[in-house]
């Protein structure tokens, strides 16, 4: 299952054949609104109006890598005793390591001299330095988790409001119906995923 | 015998520089301007003109370089009724409808249901089917499946006594849908601005057929024609309540088809607008029924039939 494309497969079926299209061109619109494309690897939704049912399953591409410090800034020793210099490169992550930052030194102990500039007094930089340089700023899954519940609602008709989901290492199922769950719907929807699964375009089942 | 001239709507645009003369032979013909619209240099008029005079405001609008084009559905104001007013809908594709009716010379407000989503679950209020009944036309915006239009969405249609028009995204026959007069496709559930070039055929195509339908029951209506015109009545409104210029709500006075909604607060001015006199000795409320309208506190002129009162204004 590695080195998937994004969105390698992207299958909707409905009932009518022709109402597919349509309803595809929604969830492309819903998928970079949430800018979720190279996120997902595969993906199969299939609706039938006729049982209120919508199904939803999708095996998330691996490798989308925390970010760490390291990632995006320059740890050394500061100017003064006791002191650590953070030059960061990219901005985008700043409000999160400095939240990071001010949990573990406290508020006092962090100053911003300059944009880019950091400055911490910790007890011993020797041992602090490597730490802060693998400190965990940022983790995509996490915020991809949210993002994809977000898209499984925003795919489905609005009144179906009796969803089932699931969501186990990389693979993500989403069931939604407005009338009670059926279990044949679920047992229908892992299937769906095994299907995906085996479907392997480098041929190999 | 037809006492009243029917009038037909027209939009002009062109400079600010003497559409003065318009408005003077507007008024000389016994048309109506029912909104202008000034930005910097340039001005929208949108007028009521005497069908068998149009040729000589073509004729005037053209020597000052203007330009004169119908707008069927000015005069009107359309309820534009999605399923509720969560994401699935708006903003796109039921205010991209509005806005498009609104090029039409409609006026349109947007009215998203409580609970009208879903199949099974799907129903409207008794509010919400007397606010859609106080406007000439209702648009419902459907989505991508013909099994929920043609048989589970009608349901939203009950009740309501105006004409509807159905969009949605496949291609159905308007029989397929019960209690709707009238059915575009093409316009479904998106979640993007509708800008390709079919999902403006699209609306163009919405745009000619709601057209239609209002010349269609502005017909209807010249058979046993409105005690007074409504335009008329605007104007009278106009000048007798000056309070009415400092409304702020856009579209202060909104014409219908069969009446008006004046956007004044119904418990303070119903008063003077039952007192309105359009003649000697004929007072507003002698031809119309005045009500308080079901949108915020706003008052509901309907006006009667000659049938019904016995003479026109």
């Amino acid at each position: 299952m590695m080195g998937m494309e994004p969105l390698e497969t992207f299958v909707v079926q409905t009932t009518v054949e022709a109402e597919a299209a349509p309803y595809r061109k929604i969830i492309e619109d819903v998928i970079s609104d949430l800018m979720i494309a190279g996120a997902i690897g595969r993906l199969k939704i299939v609706v039938r109006p006729e049982d209120s049912l919508f199904q939803m399953v999708t095996i998330l591409r691996e490798g989308l890598p925390l970010m760490k410090v390291d990632d995006f800034a320059d740890v050394g020793k500061g100017t003064s005793m006791g002191e650590v210099q953070i030059m960061i490169r990219e901005e985008r992550p700043l409000p999160r390591l400095l939240e990071s930052l001010w949990a573990r030194y406290g508020r006092g102990a962090v100053t911003q001299p300059e944009r880019r500039t950091l400055l911490i007094t910790v007890g011993d930089p020797k041992t602090e330095i490597p730490l802060i340089k693998e400190m965990v700023v940022d983790d995509p899954r996490r915020t991809l988790r949210s993002r994809l519940v977000d898209m499984a609602i925003r795919s489905t008709p609005e009144g179906f409001r009796v969803r089932y989901h699931s969501l186990d290492d990389n693979n993500f199922i989403f069931v939604a119906s407005e009338d009670p769950m059926k279990q044949e719907w679920i047992d229908e929807a892992d299937k769906m995923l095994d299907e995906l699964k085996g479907d392997d375009v480098s041929g190999i089942a | 015998m037809m006492l009243v001239a029917l009038l037909d709507p027209y939009i002009y645009e062109g400079g600010v520089h003497k559409h003065g003369l318009i408005l003077e032979l507007l008024e000389d013909l016994g048309g109506y301007l029912v909104q202008k619209t000034a930005a910097s240099t340039e001005v929208t008029l949108i007028m009521l003109i005497p069908r068998k005079d149009v040729h000589l405001i073509e004729e005037l609008g053209t020597k000052l370089l203007g330009t004169i084009t119908r707008a069927p559905m000015t005069g009107t104001e359309i309820a534009v009724v999605s399923p509720t007013l969560a994401y699935h809908h708006l903003p796109h594709s039921a205010c991209d409808v509005a806005e498009y009716l609104r090029h039409g010379g409609a006026n349109t407000n947007m009215i998203g249901l409580a609970r009208g989503m879903g199949r099974r679950v799907a129903l409207s209020a008794d509010y919400e089917r007397k606010l859609i009944n106080e406007h000439d036309i209702a648009i419902f915006t459907f989505g991508t499946f013909s099994d929920c239009i043609m048989n589970k969405k009608p349901k939203l249609l009950e009740g309501i006594n105006i004409p509807i028009v159905v969009t949605g995204g496949p291609d159905l026959n308007v029989e397929d849908i019960p209690n709707a007069d009238m059915y575009i496709g093409n316009i479904g559930r998106v979640a993007h601005r509708l800008r390709g070039v079919d999902e403006l055929k699209g609306l163009d195509r919405m745009n000619e057929k709601v057209g239609e339908l209002v010349d269609r029951v502005r017909e209807d209506i010249a058979k046993d024609p409105l005690a007074v015109l409504s335009p008329r009545v605007m104007k009278e409104i106009h000048e007798q309540i000056p309070d009415i210029h400092n409304v702020l709500a856009p579209a202060p006075i909104t014409l219908q088809l069969d009446g008006l909604r004046v956007k004044l607060p119904y418990e303070d001015y119903h008063v003077a607008i039952e007192m309105l006199e359009l003649d000697e000795g004929v007072l507003l409320s002698d031809v119309a029924r005045i009500t308080p309208s079901k949108m915020k506190n706003y008052i509901l002129i309907k006006i009667r039939r000659r049938s019904d009162v016995g003479f026109i204004l």
